[in-house]
């Protein structure tokens, strides 16, 4: 730990030489942020003041085995102190047993890895390599992507036109890339075309995309990229006729289905990866975060053959390069991580614990009004906070009902970043239960308080 | 640990595997079978590497211009490891010891007021976080016109949706196609083949920054959002701009409200001589973007560095900048390129990197001499470029069918140099941390390697 005066000389600096991200240095100084972290274990991370906090958001979503793996250290040790880098038209031996490991876990006939840095460039290669592949079959006039409202799928050049978020608008970036087509997101409990159960609301989201195709010249539509489960809206579980349909729906008319695996995969949804729930293959899943539990950075484009063999034959390559594509170390960490999941069982776990978790959020419904909706799939959950449960209704601005959670949890001890009135919960998938009460406790108090506090009865 | 298989039935069978399952960079995985697989490293110290069958390479490229500490360097490991042992990753937002460290050196470092940086995963997401952070600034000051982005041909700036567009030419992206709305392309002060036809350094310069202006003009200056430029391109083979280039350039920005974005990827850290190439000039950009060489590849990590007039116009809560990335800040990384800065001052490598870097473009300039194929030498420090040409004086570039490039690539490998040549010409970035002895080593495979390729295209 460093000392106090250290710590704060350091927090100063971060205000002065840091942007970070989601947060203003301004706003930063008043309220005497940021946190510096400086160690973790399991689910717990400790501050340079010395305080515990239990993660509930799993970083971002991403540290599926946890804080404090040393294991992850010493092979990323071991293996960049022999061969620390090295470009990807040669390769490295962590490389290829990344690759080859990936292609026997993901489901179907995906078995080709384009190894990238991160969630963006992953699904940034997957557009390119779904654009290219229509142009390498002489479908020259395939160029646009279908994504749907309410989803992310990153944040540089082309995949922060994707999906929707209406708590950050795009203004600033425009103009937007051309070819952008957004369908609905199969959210049953806010239908956006008034299905009432999870089977209509899927059907009729289903349909509206194949509309959609239909209505922008099916020869010209490229790809349609999907999160399993989307996250930013609250991990709505789709209805079981949804990915089926999408992946009839693109056999259909030729499109590339590319399912972003990148919160969803390596064990989130307590199977390997989100898709295996509907037994749908893609053509292209994107990796990323649980890869590696964020030890380092690396993703992947995981292709199947059918799409891949478009780019065999010595003049046929893509072009297409990130300097640190197949990093070693981070391949290396990334193999390692995959050993830990593996070995503990923890999709068992994020399907066991998660159900646990998801009874325990329910009966916090029982008894909190303020609670609209608690859904989701094993550790990838949300609570859907109301101002009324038969209208729906969210809460005015001046309520600031996510600053004030923010504050609870943090008083709280619990990392627990909410952005909206909806409450994402991804921690890692090593989680116990005695760790989800502790968690439920808190908000079962959190939640007690906000209601007495906006008057909720 | 990941073991190094030894068994030659066991090498073929990781080397099948590669095929089978791994996307590799500017190949296709049937040739490469056919040319017996690819080549694995296991090793690497300095300038050299081993492959997994224990032959040693000189690598010539430095990875992709990035391995500037060279290979072998085991403190970073151990910075690194001390660091995942005790904070694996947080993400940004709240913040960890070693990336504000890091902050603070690259505050130290950057020329000028550059001073807030954006940390992140490579080159391509620093400049699209550049590209971001430029657009919005006119935004927010409610100069809601400017989008554009002016970039130059022949450069290069990332491989994701938006910066692929930038620089480049020829039918390299034609399979991505749209192109991003906004792309307007200047032309790359190349001397050599000056697009005005400029006798000296200083003309090119001169017209292809008035160049710049024109396009301005013609394109509407407040519809431009920034102008971004690698000081010295390594993709158009390292052609340095003339003394007057860069200064006007810098006038022309601010004359008309358009930021100046330096690409300092490859030429940072102490590629070309200086810390930073813009240092040779004296020029302070609006925006600088770092990779490769801050943490010499043993990590990936990136970042983009504004200077507080662009940054300050996005603080307090209403302002904020909307981008997250998952690994941006990493800690590890970071704690990497701390250990890596560190090598790179306590041994002086950016002043080897200007003394051996003139070394070997002199010993280029003499290959010159016996090589007819070589029409023009040119570069700073160590990021060094050879034109080769079909003829001197038409400066006929090669074409593919040629089999130039073919040729010379084997020859490069049979005199065990890791060195890559297109049909344009060949870059050379070695570790900064190269001696001489090691200079005339890879001297002499150049010049045999192009006795051969001049010899089996009859180049006299
Ligand atoms: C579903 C999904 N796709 C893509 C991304 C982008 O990944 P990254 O932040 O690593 O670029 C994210 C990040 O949160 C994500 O949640
Ligand atoms: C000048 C320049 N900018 C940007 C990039 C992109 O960096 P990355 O490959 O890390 O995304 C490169 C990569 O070669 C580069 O040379």
């Amino acid at each position: 730990m460093v000392l106090t005066d250290e710590g704060e000389q350091l927090r100063r600096k971060s205000l002065e030489f840091l942007w970070m991200q989601n947060r203003d240095w301004v706003s930063m100084a008043e309220e005497g942020d940021p946190l510096i972290i400086e160690g973790g274990k399991g689910l717990r991370v400790t501050d340079s003041q010395g305080n515990s906090w239990i993660d509930v958001n799993g970083g971002y979503n991403s540290v599926n085995v946890g804080y404090g793996r040393t294991e992850i250290a010493s092979a990323a040790y071991d293996q960049m102190v022999r061969m620390p880098y090295f470009p990807q038209g040669t390769t490295t031996v962590p490389a290829i047993q990344l690759g080859k490991k990936l292609a026997e876990i993901t489901p179907g006939d995906l078995s080709r890895s384009f190894p990238v840095s991160g969630g963006s460039e992953a699904n940034e290669t997957a557009l390119k390599i779904a654009r290219a592949y229509h142009r390498r079959r002489n479908d020259d006039k395939r160029y646009k992507v279908v994504s749907r409202k309410g989803s992310y799928h990153g944040t540089t050049g082309g995949v922060l036109w994707l999906g929707s978020n209406p708590a950050a608008p795009r203004g600033d970036f425009e103009p937007e890339y051309p070819g952008m087509l957004y369908g609905p997101q199969p959210n049953s409990y806010r239908c956006e075309l008034g299905g009432t159960t999870p089977s209509e609301c899927a059907y009729r989201c289903a349909k509206s995309i194949e509309e959609l195709i239909l209505n922008n010249d099916p020869d010209t539509v490229a790809a349609l990229i999907a999160e399993p489960i989307a996250t930013p809206l609250g991990s709505p579980v789709p209805g079981e006729e949804y990915w089926p349909m999408l992946r009839d729906i693109c056999d259909r008319y030729g499109i590339v289905l590319i399912a972003d695996e990148v919160i969803c995969g390596f064990g989130r949804t307590g199977k390997m990866f989100a898709s295996e729930h509907w037994g749908v293959v893609p053509d292209i899943m994107t990796v990323a975060k649980g890869i590696i539990s964020s030890y380092l950075p690396l993703a992947a484009t995981v292709v199947s053959e059918r799409i891949a063999s478009q780019f065999a034959g010595e003049e046929n390559y893509l072009r297409h390069v990130f300097t640190s594509s197949g990093h070693p170390v981070s391949a290396a960490a990334a193999l390692k991580n995959i050993e830990i999941i593996e070995k503990e069982n923890l999709v068992d776990n994020a399907a066991t614990v998660g159900e646990y978790f998801k009874n325990q959020l329910m009966g916090l419904k029982e008894n909190h009004k303020i609670i609209g909706d608690v859904r989701g799939l094993g550790l990838l959950l949300s609570v859907e906070l109301v101002s009324d449960r038969r209208t729906k209704i969210g809460f005015p601005k001046e309520l600031r009902v996510a600053e004030r959670l923010n504050q609870k949890f943090r008083e709280n001890g619990l990392i627990f970043r909410v952005g909206s009135e909806i409450l994402n919960i991804g921690p890692p998938l090593c989680i116990t239960t005695s760790e989800v009460d502790e968690i439920v406790s808190v908000l079962d108090k959190s939640l007690g308080e906000l209601s007495t506090e906006v008057d909720i009865k | 640990m990941v073991e190094v298989p030894k068994l030659a039935k066991d090498i073929s069978e990781l080397r099948y595997s590669a095929l089978n399952h791994l996307w590799m960079h500017n190949r296709d995985w049937v040739k490469t079978g056919e040319d017996g697989g690819p080549d694995i490293v296991v090793d690497g110290n300095g300038i050299e590497v081993t492959d997994i069958e224990g032959k040693t390479w000189v690598d010539v490229n430095g990875g992709y211009s990035s391995v500037n500490s060279g290979y072998g360097r085991t403190e970073i490991a151990n910075a690194a490891r001390a660091q995942m042992e005790q904070m694996q990753y947080f993400p940004q937002g709240t913040t960890t010891a070693p990336l504000i460290k890091l902050a603070e050196k690259i505050a130290s470092l950057s020329p000028g007021d550059l001073q807030r940086s954006w940390p992140v995963s490579g080159g391509s997401e620093a400049n699209e976080t550049a590209l971001k952070i430029a657009k919005s600034y006119h935004k927010r000051l409610g100069d809601n016109g400017r989008y554009k982005i002016i970039s130059r041909r022949g450069s290069y700036h990332g491989a994701t949706g938006g910066v692929m567009w930038l620089g480049g030419g020829g039918s390299s992206r034609s399979d991505y196609e749209p192109a991003v709305p906004g792309m307007i392309y200047a032309p790359q002060p190349n001397q050599y083949r000056c697009e005005f036809n400029g006798r000296t350094d200083e003309e090119c310069a001169i017209r292809c920054a008035e160049a710049v202006e024109n396009l301005i003009l013609f394109h509407g200056p407040d519809t431009v959002a920034a102008f971004i430029a690698e000081p010295v391109s390594a993709s158009s083979l390292a052609a340095v701009p003339g003394d007057p280039y860069w200064p006007m350039v810098r006038d022309i920005c601010d004359k008309y409200g358009i930021l100046l974005i330096a690409d300092e990827v490859i030429t940072g850290f102490g590629r070309t001589g200086k810390m930073f190439a813009l240092e040779h000039w004296e020029i302070v950009p609006d925006i600088m973007t770092v990779a490769k060489g801050i943490t010499s590849s043993y990590l990936p990590l990136a970042a983009t560095v504004s200077t507080s007039r662009i940054s300050d116009v996005f603080a307090g809560e209403q302002n904020l900048f909307r981008q997250a990335l998952t690994f941006g800040g990493h800690p590890v990384c970071a704690a990497s390129a701390l250990a890596n800065i560190e090598i790179i001052e306590s041994e002086n490598l950016v002043n080897n990197s200007a003394r051996t870097g003139l070394y070997l473009l002199n010993k280029l300039k003499e290959l010159q001499e016996n090589h007819p194929i070589v029409g023009d030498v040119r570069g700073l420090g160590l990021l060094l470029g050879l034109e080769l040409v079909k003829n001197r004086d038409t400066k006929e570039s090669f074409t593919p069918k040629s089999g130039m490039s073919k040729i010379l690539n084997k020859e490069f490998r049979a005199n065990g140099l890791i060195l890559f040549a297109t049909d344009k010409g060949v870059s050379l970035s070695p570790p900064l941390c190269i001696k001489r002895s090691e200079v005339d080593f890879i001297i002499d495979g150049i010049h045999k390697s192009l006795s051969t390729v001049e010899k089996e295209l009859s180049i006299l």
